[in-house]
């Protein structure tokens, strides 16, 4: 009871704020909000596979380009495809391809896995650029048509106003995080989080290893196919550099790092940092990978838990001054 | 020829199993049979292949020849996963738990694998009362409970020992396989474990190896001798004491004559 | 000779040329990794920092050997500063399996930290080395005409190669190096300084790709994404020759230069996804790479 309670305690606040966040903040700052929120669901996507299931992806990025490219592509080629079903299709290309690779990447963990991983987002570059007449290559596609959302009942909304757009896209986004958190504590996310310590007594007990891998792989891809989609519609285009670039792996992963391994929440606080820290810099963008990379660097050797260790040593602190507090409060009432 | 359960059926049968590291071969023509309902023992010095029979016949290695029957049907080289919900399981010589996990949450594995819960996505593991109860009766029967929270790197090794035993044990196996459950144990402990295995082995297949000798002898309904990874001896207790062929071979290394 | 033979033969010296400053690079890379067993992804990055710190020396002394000497000191300097005080730092926490990952991403946050400096001090704009007066000009044989620089990389890397050899293979230290690629933890246990040969052979890894970046910065231009594309040939190196083995490296390096050079003429486009292609399977079914022994 009191575990869900601290639970609410953080995602309140933060609903609420979303919430709000039209209402309060300029148009400027609501796409910064909403491209935050885009890259934490892609770090917790990340997020899943590294810290739930011990598997380091350097491709990430392949994943979240499909969901992208499959709902470009459908907005592109299906006559009049209403938003939810484009989005979905952005995410079951993503999944599609996590299922057509996880044969290959179930046997792999460790350096084989994202080095694999690498060489599949490379080949997903090439053959991105070796098409540039259907997929723009560096120039993207873009100017796309956003169709508006239908909901029964209520009629159409206009996708184009951005504060529609906004509250979709954080709707779209926080179910999607909340599936997955929820994913972790079934069952089956109990096999995840086994299989991270040791795959080899999780075989001896009976679960299919490769199979579970697999499973994690594509509800992973899943929601990074979702991200993607939402970017692309968000940013209404979609180029190679932009999905599949140098970086483009490495920024949720570095996320997932400042904000600390082994939490669910870890990679928002992770990718809210990040921002915050380009958006400090804005006056020397040039700079603000720099600062950047070296803030990273510090994390990894002298707080190799990410931030989120600094939270539990305050919340450490606050339930020794709770207990004080209540212990004194008791003697109080006996004496 | 005291073995009183001689009548009933083989559940393990192994037949002419060899197994090659490289070019180095380290079993050699391993035939065994292993009755329903006894506890077997294998016995033999170290490097005798002892490990290695257990991971060619629970599918960590396929073995190089030969056929292992499980309820009589052919599962050589299948997968640990697979010969495990058969109702083939094992323990691990070095421990082999989750670290990372509580003692509760460690067995819960094994609750659910037991339950047959495999791909279940749409329940919140936490709140699946009956699962928690279960894994809390086996935490209590196997005397863990006041461990129940702790990580299970953070167990002392006698505790440790035991979540390991509990892991093979409460997926409910028809036959287990033990390696070593108490090694490096002290003789109070060894004690307690001996105890814990009569007790979680009722009404199950036992095949164990042990390094000590009051183990083997308080447990074990037969013995097979293993050495230079060939089957020197296989019999009842009795047996396998006046055994020449084991005396010469094995004493010096251990007093099997002095166990009594 | 006829056209063809000759555009051939020139493409084949090309491909030898990028394999050799590609087997430089990716020779340091395999035994950092066979050693340490660390995927170190900053390593082209120490290639392209050499070439950017090349080019300065060039620029304030006029000479190019000055620059060839020392650049690659620097970068080695730069190299164990990293080892010593970072990744040693990071074995102190004893994070068990979890270790690969944090030495995998310090290795990501100083190749992004060398790539964003190296914007910052000279900009993203390339930057031309001249080729030295002395190998200036173009060697005729017989109709063809091939750069004499490109005949210098070729060169100098046989001797490094050799020198390298000469080195793991013959002398003490070099037995200590094979000895701790194969097994660190039994070497030290023999009473070898292994933390000592861990930093030499980073040292030794990082002079290479310094020496290979300094020599390349002629013939490829200085730009910041030099590193990118070392770095995904350097993996590709290290994936099919094997994690650690120096062999297997020279080999690989060889085909991927030739590969390279020739993909460009009849396969244009294709060459990365039959190269990675080809790493995929060998990683799925041959995770040891084609030359790797180690179990």
């Amino acid at each position: 009871m009191k575990r869900n309670m601290r639970g609410w305690l953080i995602w309140i606040p933060m609903i609420g704020a979303l919430a709000i966040a039209p209402q309060v903040l300029g148009a400027f700052e609501i796409t910064i909000v909403l491209g935050m929120a885009i890259f934490a669901l892609f770090s917790i996507s990340l997020n899943l596979l590294l810290s739930f299931a011990g598997l380091l992806s350097f491709g990430h990025a392949m994943f979240f380009a499909a969901g992208a490219y499959g709902t470009v592509f459908a907005l592109e080629y299906i006559q009049g495809v209403p938003l939810l079903p484009a989005v979905l299709i952005g995410a079951l290309s993503a999944a599609f391809l996590a299922l057509a690779l996880s044969p290959l990447l179930v046997r792999a963990s460790g350096h084989t896995f994202a080095m694999l991983t690498m060489a599949f987002s490379q080949i997903m570059y090439a053959i991105v650029m070796k098409y540039s007449t259907i997929t723009g290559g560096n120039d993207g596609i873009s100017g796309f048509p956003i169709p508006a959302l239908g909901i029964p009942g209520i009629g159409d909304i206009d996708m184009t106003m951005e504060r529609n757009f906004y509250y979709a896209a954080i709707t779209i986004l926080g179910i999607s995080a909340w599936v997955m958190w929820f994913f972790t504590r079934t069952p089956f996310g109990s096999i995840m989080i086994s299989m991270r310590d040791n795959p080899e007594r999780v075989a001896y007990l009976g679960f299919n290893v490769s199979i579970s891998k697999a499973v994690v792989l594509v509800v992973s891809a899943w929601f990074a196919g979702v991200a993607g989609s939402v970017y692309a519609l968000f940013q209404n285009m979609v180029s190679v550099d932009g999905v599949l670039g140098p970086m483009s792996s490495f920024t949720p992963l570095i996320n997932c790092f400042i904000g600390g391994l082994g939490t669910f929440i870890g990679p928002v606080f992770g990718t809210g940092i990040g921002t915050m820290l380009t958006e400090l810099m804005s006056a020397h963008p040039e700079q603000a990978q720099l600062v950047f990379s070296f803030v990273l660097i510090l994390l990894v050797l002298f707080l190799p838990g990410g931030v989120m260790t600094l939270y539990w040593k305050v919340a450490a602190k606050w339930m020794v001054l709770q207990n004080r507090i209540q212990s004194a409060f008791l003697k109080g009432n006996h004496g | 020829m005291a073995d009183s359960r001689k009548r009933q059926s083989s559940i393990l049968e192994i037949d002419g199993l060899n197994h090659y590291f490289g070019e180095r071969q380290v079993l050699f023509d391993i035939g065994l049979q292993i009755q329903e309902g006894t506890r077997h023992a294998i016995i033999g010095p170290n490097g005798a292949g002892k490990t290695t029979l257990f991971n060619t016949i629970t599918g960590k290695f396929k073995p190089t020849g030969g056929a292992v029957l499980f309820k009589g049907k052919e599962v050589t080289g299948f997968k640990p996963d697979k010969l495990s919900r058969r109702g083939l399981g094992r323990s691990f010589q070095i421990n082999s738990t989750f670290a990372n996990l509580t003692t509760f949450q460690n067995l819960r594995m094994a609750i659910l694998a037991k339950e047959n819960i495999r791909f279940n996505f749409f329940r919140n593991l936490d709140k699946m009362h009956r699962i928690t109860a279960e894994t809390d009766a086996f935490l209590t029967r196997v005397g863990l409970m006041a461990e129940r929270n702790q990580p299970a790197n953070l167990l002392s090794y006698g505790k440790h020992r035991c979540l390991e035993l509990s892991l093979a044990m409460a997926i409910d196996p028809d036959l287990v396989l033990l390696d070593e459950p108490a090694a490096g144990m002290s003789r109070e402990e060894t004690h307690q474990m001996v105890k814990l295995i009569r007790d979680l082995t009722r009404d199950k297949t036992v095949v164990i190896i042990e390094h000590d000798m009051d183990v083997v002898f308080s447990l074990a309904d037969r013995i097979t001798v293993l050495h230079h990874g060939e089957i020197l001896a296989t019999g009842s207790p009795e047996e396998i004491r006046t055994n020449q062929a084991v005396k010469s071979a094995y004493l010096g290394e251990t007093e099997v004559g002095d166990v009594a | 000779m006829d056209s063809m033979t000759i555009m051939m033969i020139t493409q084949g010296i090309h491909g030898l040329a990028y394999g050799m400053l590609l087997f430089l690079v990716a020779s340091g890379f395999t035994l950092i990794f066979g050693m340490m067993g660390i995927l170190n992804i900053a390593h082209a990055s120490f290639f392209m920092l050499a070439a950017y710190v090349g080019f300065q020396v060039i620029q304030w002394s006029g000479s190019f050997w000055l620059a060839l000497i020392v650049a690659p000191i620097v970068i080695t300097v730069v190299g164990i500063v990293m080892e010593r005080v970072m990744l040693r730092r990071l074995r102190k926490f004893k994070l068990g399996k979890a270790a690969v990952l944090f030495e995998l991403m310090l290795t990501v946050g100083v190749m992004v930290c060398i790539e964003e400096a190296v914007k910052n001090l000279w900009g993203t704009d390339p930057q031309i080395v001249n080729v030295p007066a002395l190998l200036g000009g173009l060697l005729r044989y017989q109709g063809m005409q091939y750069p004499i620089y490109r005949m210098f990389i070729i060169v100098l890397s046989c001797a490094i190669l050799l020198l390298l050899g000469l080195v793991l293979y013959k002398t003490r230290l070099g037995n200590f190096v094979r000895a701790a690629v194969q097994d660190a933890e039994m070497t030290g246990a023999l009473g070898v300084n292994v933390p000592l040969v861990f930093s030499f052979v980073f040292g030794l890894g990082t002079w290479l790709a310094g020496v290979a970046g300094v020599a390349a910065a002629p013939m490829l231009t200085v730009f910041p994404g030099l590193a990118n594309q070392m770095m995904l040939d350097s993996f590709i190196v290290v994936a099919l020759g094997g994690f650690g083995s120096l062999l297997g490296a020279f080999v690989i390096s060889m085909l991927l230069g030739e590969l390279t050079a020739f993909g460009i003429q009849f396969l244009p486009g294709y060459s990365t996804i039959i190269l990675f292609g080809f790493m995929v399977l060998v990683l799925t079914f041959r995770p040891l790479g084609l030359f790797g022994e180690r179990e």
